[in-house]
């Protein structure tokens, strides 16, 4: 509810224009422009842990730079915002033969499928842009917004390849979206409620009290949870929509500079959203691993944003280990495994919930 | 219950794409992810390579060589002058024999080592392909030391080599052999033991023995099929008769005898036996001699045709060489291996996924400037 | 008839039936092919009860593979022996020659399934097949046989006069030729009679005349570009 809690602060803060709706407007516009700036610096860092991270894996430096001029800066910090500036400085290419609108329309889509769902993760007790009752349905929900968005960037390309790749991702994700709500149904049964917030004052109490550990069936639905998440953001081993050995890049193969660095950053920001999500339902949230200590509202932003990234670390990780799977693989994975033990999962837990009261 | 079939779709795989490994282009029908025929077409890197040769003088070909299979140049170079030393009768040098050898086999390292981490690529792991190319790296160091160059040698020439070895080679090279086992070890389990590589490559496209002796597949392509044949072993050339290794032949260990995994599987194999010539060929090689003790001052093959065979990373590498007694050869014809292998892609290819259709391609280990030449 | 060739007529005129013709004209032995091709013909019209598929039949290759047999001794004259052994079996289709095989085209798709089958002979593998513009109004084909059984080696030579340069294809005896006589084709303009689907390989489809014949001329201009001349000798 931090909107309203803006908006009556500044309503007391500048009594003259009381209930004005200027005031709304602002109240809308800050945390907006928090969000963005957040976005900004998360994309700057998480690309820049993305070079850095798979060149300790392959055994490279990565990108490196000394002293002043037209380095990548120090260690090369500066490189993610010269690739920034080189996607948006391309020329922007809509082919002939593309459907103009929708191969316009798609990036847009995406990204805001992407950044909404940020609105409803609490990174502190009070800190959390929208608190609603259905927070975790909410995400889902919006979340899904991105299949239409990367079939409409698919089919509007007029490519083969990018086709191929629209039709593999609304496959992928439709049939993910199914184990990992499986995983979070359980979440759910525990805490008794759709509500972000509610769940994660159901763990507060130290590391034991996350819901990872409550029971002996949660880590299985946290992994199930995790691996549908690499899938929803077609991260390898799931990465066939964009396969670049394969599908050349998939549905963005006609996309070019500004557009596709939206597709490029959603994936990121989409990275980040299921991670927090993933941290809110089984790790504790913004609760610290300790009963009663570094558990201030500073810190707790500190919890949220390193547990959700230790989860975007482990994806990187994941991505430059493991060759990617074959499409029909990954459907015999999402509908053969993953559903059955999440099926079994829910039944599990009721029966646990039952037990123990 | 019938199959719903729907309508098929022609599919142009190339000639710009990421997993063609060079300008070839597939033309695939494809009937959904489902692809039903596999037509090669190439010629995109022609470069004329037998119409220049009936143009430039016998001592003019080897930088053509050089420029057919480049990622295996030494090994080209090698098969040429073999033949060239068969056709007039020239014998050279143990030191010369030692240093070929040695350096064929450092070629054949490198080329695998290529081969192994492209095929992670295409299948989507990307680092054990850097991993790869960080150890081809210090063979290409190797070879820099000896001849200045990198990837374009010219360095084996009928009757001798281009230079002598450095001093310090030799135990660069052991240094390099020490350093390079354990990271083998390390290749092999990151790719060939990976869950997911196996489930991807195990099984998919096998070529059967018929077929791939049919179709003219050599090399390491024909032996994981379970053809045990080498032509260091079978037809030894040069000195190879003298070295004690194994030729690793694929078994089926995770799949069908014949499948992807062993394609790639067997090329790791080797690369180790290749390690154990190196080591065989340093160990004995004489501290004297003069490279250029055998080299004629013009080359003038009496009348005649010779078809020589030396094994190459890729396979059997024929050279057809007919000559009338000039400086010019009168006909000269490469056989190349890539270009039996990539004739085999339809029939095994055929039926697969499409996925597995661009991972058959990366086990055959194509060069397409040895295709094209 | 025995029973693997009754197993294999049988899955033959299956595969027929069930659309896939290629199967059928791809097998080697004539005998067969023309036995399933009747048999799919009469289930066609119904006068036939269409067989049960065999079990266990593992390819059309397969069929042939031999029995352990003694190879022809091995030797430098491996070319004269087999040579003696072509005369025998085909009277009047070999030339003289040392230390090759001349033939004449006539015969050759013949000869060359016989030389595939011959189990003492069993040259399983075509390691290179070329052309060659030997001058006098000649071209001539030139094909390495290898055997990987009995490991021996011989070289064929069929020559063909340039005005119409026709050899029967080999292509469906061994499968690699499909693609050494496209280019063959593609480079020397010989026909292969019989091949089913010569085309150029190399070089565009548009391209004129045979580069590596000795009498070519390079083209003015290809698609309006005009072709450089190239300069005599080297610098």
């Amino acid at each position: 509810m931090t909107v309203d809690f803006i908006y009556n602060f500044l309503n007391d803060l500048l009594p003259g224009f009381l209930g004005n709706d200027l005031l709304l407007i602002l109240a809308m516009l800050l945390p907006f422009f928090a969000l963005f700036g957040f976005i900004t610096i998360y994309g700057f860092g998480v690309i820049y842990a993305e070079l850095k991270v798979s060149s300790f894996i392959q055994d490279k430096t990565g990108p490196m730079g000394q002293g002043y001029g037209f380095h990548a800066g120090k260690w090369g910090l500066l490189q993610p915002v010269a690739d920034g500036l080189h996607l948006f400085f391309k020329e922007d290419i809509i082919p002939a033969t593309a459907d103009r609108p929708l191969f316009i329309l798609a990036p847009f889509l995406i990204f805001i499928g992407m950044f909404v769902g940020i609105i409803a993760i609490p990174f502190g007790e009070a800190i959390i842009i929208s608190d609603m009752n259905i927070g975790i349905f909410y995400i889902l929900g919006i979340g899904s917004l991105a299949v239409i968005a990367l079939i409409l960037a698919g089919w509007s390309s007029n490519n083969k390849w990018a086709l191929y790749g629209g039709m593999r991702s609304a496959a992928q994700i439709i049939s993910y979206e199914i184990p990992a709500g499986l995983s979070l149904i359980v979440v759910i049964l525990l805490a008794s409620s759709l509500s972000m917030q509610e769940i994660i004052s159901y763990q507060s109490g130290g590391i034991f009290n996350w819901i990872i550990f409550d029971n002996p069936f949660m880590p299985i639905a946290f992994i199930i949870f995790f691996i549908s998440a690499l899938a929803e953001t077609n991260r390898t081993p799931f990465d066939l929509p964009e396969s670049e050995s394969e599908l050349v890049a998939g549905f963005v193969t006609e996309y070019s500079g500004a557009r596709y660095a939206f597709f490029f950053l959603s994936e990121y920001v989409n990275m980040f959203v299921i991670s927090a999500v993933a941290a809110t339902a089984f790790l504790g949230g913004w609760q610290s691993p300790f009963p009663n200590f570094l558990n201030t509202p500073a810190w707790s932003v500190f919890w949220m944003i390193s547990k959700a990234f230790f989860l975007v670390f482990v994806m990187i990780w994941v991505r430059w280990t493991v060759p990617r799977l074959r499409v029909d693989q990954l459907m015999h994975l999402c509908w053969k495994v993953f559903i059955p033990i999440g099926l079994f999962n829910i039944f599990g837990v009721s029966i646990w919930t039952v037990l123990r009261g | 219950m019938g199959i719903v079939r729907g309508e098929e779709m022609v599919l142009n795989i190339g000639p710009q794409h990421p997993a063609t490994h060079g300008v070839l282009r597939l033309q695939v029908k494809t009937d959904g992810e489902v692809v039903s025929q596999i037509t090669p077409y190439m010629g995109y890197l022609h470069r004329c390579f037998e119409k220049h040769c009936e143009n430039v003088t016998y001592e003019q070909v080897i930088p053509f060589t050089d420029r057919c299979d480049y990622l295996s140049s030494m090994s080209m170079n090698f098969g040429y002058v073999v033949a060239m030393e068969e056709l007039m009768d020239i014998k050279v040098n143990e030191r010369v024999e030692h240093i070929r050898v040695t350096m064929a086999e450092l070629q054949r390292i490198a080329s695998h080592l290529l081969c192994t981490g492209v095929f992670g690529l295409d299948l989507g792991a990307f680092t054990p392909f850097l991993w790869a190319l960080r150890d081809r790296e210090r063979i290409l160091d190797l070879f820099e030391l000896t001849c200045g160059a990198r990837l374009l040698y010219n360095y084996m020439w009928v009757g001798g080599l281009s230079h002598d070895i450095p001093n310090g080679f030799v135990e660069s090279t052991y240094e390099f052999l020490d350093y390079f086992e354990p990271k083998v070890d390390e290749l092999e389990n990151i790719l060939a033991h990976n869950k997911i590589l196996v489930e991807r490559s195990a099984d998919i496209g096998v070529m059967p023995k018929d077929v791939a002796i049919s179709y003219g597949v050599t090399g390491p392509n024909l032996r994981a099929s379970g053809v045990n044949w080498d032509l260091r072993k079978n037809d030894p050339y040069s000195i190879y008769d003298r070295f004690e290794f194994n030729v690793p032949v694929g078994e089926g260990i995770k799949g069908t005898v014949g499948d992807c995994w062993d394609r790639f599987y067997v090329r790791i194999l080797e690369i180790r036996e290749s390690v154990k010539i190196i080591r065989q060929a340093l160990a004995s090689m004489p501290k004297d001699g003069d490279v250029h003790q055998s080299l004629p001052k013009k080359l003038r093959p009496p009348k005649g045709s010779i078809y020589s065979r030396t094994e190459t990373p890729r396979g059997d590498l024929g050279y057809y060489i007919e000559s009338d007694g000039s400086p010019i050869p009168y006909r000269l014809k490469m056989r190349s291996p890539a270009f039996t292998a990539l004739s085999v892609m339809d029939e095994i290819g055929a039926g697969w996924l499409l996925s597995d259709v661009l991972a058959i391609l990366g086990s055959l280990d194509i060069v397409l400037g040895e295709i094209d030449r | 008839m025995t029973d693997s060739k009754e197993k294999l007529i049988a899955e033959l005129v299956n595969k027929g039936l069930d659309g896939d013709m290629d199967a059928v004209n791809a097998c080697e032995d004539r005998m067969i092919r023309a036995k399933a091709k009747a048999m799919i013909v009469k289930v066609g019209k119904g006068t036939a009860e269409r067989p049960p598929l065999p079990e266990a039949v593992s390819s059309v290759v397969s069929e042939v593979l031999p029995k352990e047999t003694a190879p022809v001794e091995v030797n430098k004259n491996v070319n004269q022996k087999v040579k003696d052994m072509v005369e025998n079996e085909f009277p009047g289709s070999t030339i003289d020659g040392d230390d090759f095989i001349q033939l004449y085209p006539q015969k050759w798709f013949e000869i060359a399934s016989w030389l595939r089958k011959e189990e003492s002979l069993f040259f399983d593998s075509l390691q290179c097949q070329m052309g060659v513009d030997i001058g006098e109004e000649n071209l001539e084909s030139r094909y390495n046989l290898h055997s990987m059984k009995h490991d021996h080696y011989v070289e064929i030579r069929i020559a063909v006069s340039r005005s119409s340069p026709k050899i029967p294809s080999v292509e469906q005896i061994w499968r690699i030729a499909d693609w050494f006589e496209r280019e063959t084709y593609d480079m020397l303009g010989i026909e292969f009679v019989g091949h089913r689907d010569l085309r150029r390989i190399l070089l565009p489809d548009d391209w004129e005349g045979w580069p590596l014949r000795k009498d070519y001329q390079e083209q003015e201009t290809y698609h309006g570009i005009v072709v450089p001349k190239v300069k005599e000798g080297w610098e």
